[in-house]
């Protein structure tokens, strides 16, 4: 015990010291500095920031949230960070104490903020969704714009470039409001990037037109159409794991079912994620005669990859879905 | 004063801070406790133990409406009971004490799973909201760990000379008529309560490590009991503060760090011990 003592005892001097001269930040610096937890937000709020906008990324590309292992520099990043965006929604449950151990809930900006989320349904019993809303009572609410207002929601809101609207407009406000000096600058951005998301928007319509009504149906890993399927028409049929979230197993039933619902509706491919276990969806591919198509939910993809960006992502998954359903 | 500055330097960052007490507090609880696992030859108890809580999380959040903040009581409490049942199953002589803890740990597991497959949700992943990590301690979870760490040690020194027998020399613990029964019931809840307490504060693979590395480093220096004991104790903190610096300085995830210093104690105990190092016992050729 001696050593603790000692170590406690340094500790406490240490924090002494510290106090004494951690006072003057150099806030000087020309770009605002800003963290994004994932690689889509990143994208977008460098679409929006530009020059004046320094953006690191917590979540490295194709990092599950769930398994995400910290290094200090990371949460440095997070504390010393003028603005956190976040996708929110839920999203980023599993960083919550991550994000509030650097201080950032004060901070933090959640750009889904102000989507009609889509219940957690279709899957699921109307009961369950309450328990999804009360599951944060007795945490605080203090901070606004905290991780606790829509639990209940779908959270997968950029597979809909009409939501990412939303987004670019929380953005340019959140950066505006903490740089005015250049608001006119974000804000410009802003139209000029939601022109393309407008753009995008148009582009997946006519895609979606090749495909004939009756095939319209989307079979995944994972709950992550609900957007998609709501805007452009589609049927997100019943998920391999039942779930929103990667990390569920099927029952046994819930398998039968779906080859069953696959059968019924001939449905023509399982759009799986690039970064999850397929094994499951390609046994069930094998059963039933059908197509796996490989598909990025949730993260970009580096430079080289076929989706470094939002707009390269929903491309390269539209034209996916289509060539695989048409 | 380079020194001192790169000494200083991560402190700025009150994650940091938070980090290095939770690291050395965790450490010393555990390997303190981990003594006498790493001494009855039960290192897989706390892995298995961290993953039992699932069905108790899972029980928790369904009766409690989803509310977050009595879950911890729930792992808490799911902990003890499963180690009270390994206890049980074993004490019947007929099954060994690896044998019991894989039996409930499985059986655990799976009613966990089984009853969140009844609930379509994010609550799939429920025991991992319960994991913690070094990096975003809370300074009411170093609070929580300070209070159950004070409990733990204070019982552990109250039966000092009851477990150091029963651990020890069983038969000497029959012939002094103690009750042998409640001791080991007494020692598992103090192990449960340990894991569950820093599993939520630090993460499992960290809890797990500080259990048992650092107590089997110190077997390797010390035969006597109290000796061991503060040995581990110290050897975990000071992983905890080497491994978090060098989780600074190299960019790498700390509780990886941690367990990768206190290894490194390991080997060089293993490798240079006074009596029982590698090196000092070369075979004769």
């Amino acid at each position: 015990m001696k050593n603790t003592r000692l170590f406690s005892l340094l500790l406490i001097l240490v924090t002494m010291l510290l106090a004494a001269c951690t006072g003057g930040k150099p806030s000087a610096n020309e770009k605002l500095h800003v963290l994004a937890t994932t690689s889509m937000v990143a994208d977008v709020v460098r679409q929006v920031g530009g020059e004046y906008v320094q953006v690191t990324t917590l979540l490295p590309l194709g990092t599950d949230p769930h398994t995400f292992e910290p290094r200090p520099q990371d949460v440095a990043a997070i504390e010393d960070a003028q603005i956190v965006f976040a996708n929110g929604a839920g999203l980023e449950e599993f960083l919550e104490p991550l994000l509030k151990s650097a201080g950032a809930m004060d901070k933090l900006v959640e750009v889904s903020q102000g989507i009609e989320l889509l219940p957690l349904e279709g899957i699921e019993h109307s009961h369950e969704h309450e328990e999804e809303e009360h599951s944060h009572e007795g945490e605080e609410h203090s901070h606004e714009g905290g991780m606790h207002h829509h639990q209940g929601g779908d959270p997968h809101t950029w597979m809909d470039p009409n939501n990412v609207l939303i987004w670019v407009e929380n953005i340019a406000t959140a950066l505006a409001k903490a740089d005015p000096r250049h608001a006119k600058v974000y804000r410009a951005h802003a139209e000029a990037y939601a022109n393309e998301l407008r753009a995008l928007d148009a582009w997946i319509r006519e895609q979606v037109a090749q495909v004939p009504p009756e095939n319209r149906v989307l079979v995944a890993d994972h709950a992550v159409f609900g957007y998609f399927a709501e805007e452009y028409g589609f049927r997100q049929l019943g998920t391999i794991t039942h779930s929103f979230s990667t990390g569920a197993s099927p029952s046994a039933q819930e398998l039968a079912a779906l080859e069953d619902q696959i059968r019924t509706y001939g449905v023509k491919a399982i759009f799986v994620g690039a970064d999850v276990n397929q094994n499951l969806a390609k046994q069930i591919a094998a059963d039933t005669g059908v197509r796996i198509v490989q598909l990025y939910h949730g993260s970009l993809t580096d430079a080289q990859g076929p989706a470094p960006t939002y707009l390269d992502f929903m491309r390269y998954n539209v034209t996916a879905i289509v060539e695989a359903l048409k | 004063m380079l020194i001192l500055d790169w000494l200083l330097a991560p402190l700025q960052y009150s994650f940091m801070l938070r980090g290095l007490m939770a690291a050395v507090l965790a450490g010393i609880l555990c390997a303190m406790v981990g003594t006498y696992v790493v001494l009855r030859g039960m290192a897989f108890f706390g892995d298995a133990l961290a993953h039992t809580i699932l069905p108790g999380v899972a029980a928790g959040y369904l009766l409690g409406g989803g509310a977050r903040e009595p879950l911890f009581w729930w792992a808490l409490g799911t902990s003890v009971a499963a180690s009270l049942g390994i206890g049980a199953i074993t004490r019947r002589g007929r099954i060994r004490e690896d044998t019991a803890i894989g039996i409930v740990f499985a059986g655990m597991f799976a009613l966990g799973i089984a009853l969140i497959s009844t609930v379509r949700s994010y609550a799939v992943d429920l025991s991992h909201f319960l994991f913690g990590n070094v990096l975003g301690v809370s300074w009411q979870s170093l609070g929580r760990m300070a209070i159950f760490g004070l409990g733990v040690l204070l019982v552990l020194g109250l039966f000092y000379k009851e477990f150091l027998v029963i651990s020890f020399d069983p038969v000497l613990a029959q012939t002094l008529r103690l009750p042998v029964t409640a001791l080991n019931n007494l020692m598992l809840i103090l192990i449960a309560v340990t894991v569950a307490v820093a599993m939520q504060t630090v993460g499992v693979a960290l809890m797990v490590a500080m259990l048992v590395t650092p107590a089997a480093t110190a077997s390797l220096l010390t035969r006597r009991l109290l000796s061991m004991m503060m040995l581990a104790a110290a050897l975990a903190a000071i992983s905890g503060i080497i491994g978090l610096y060098v989780s600074y300085y190299l960019g790498i995830a700390s509780g990886a760090a941690i367990v990768l210093t206190a290894t490194l104690f390991f080997l060089l105990a293993f490798l240079f011990a006074p009596r029982d190092g590698l090196l000092w016992k070369r075979p004769r050729a």
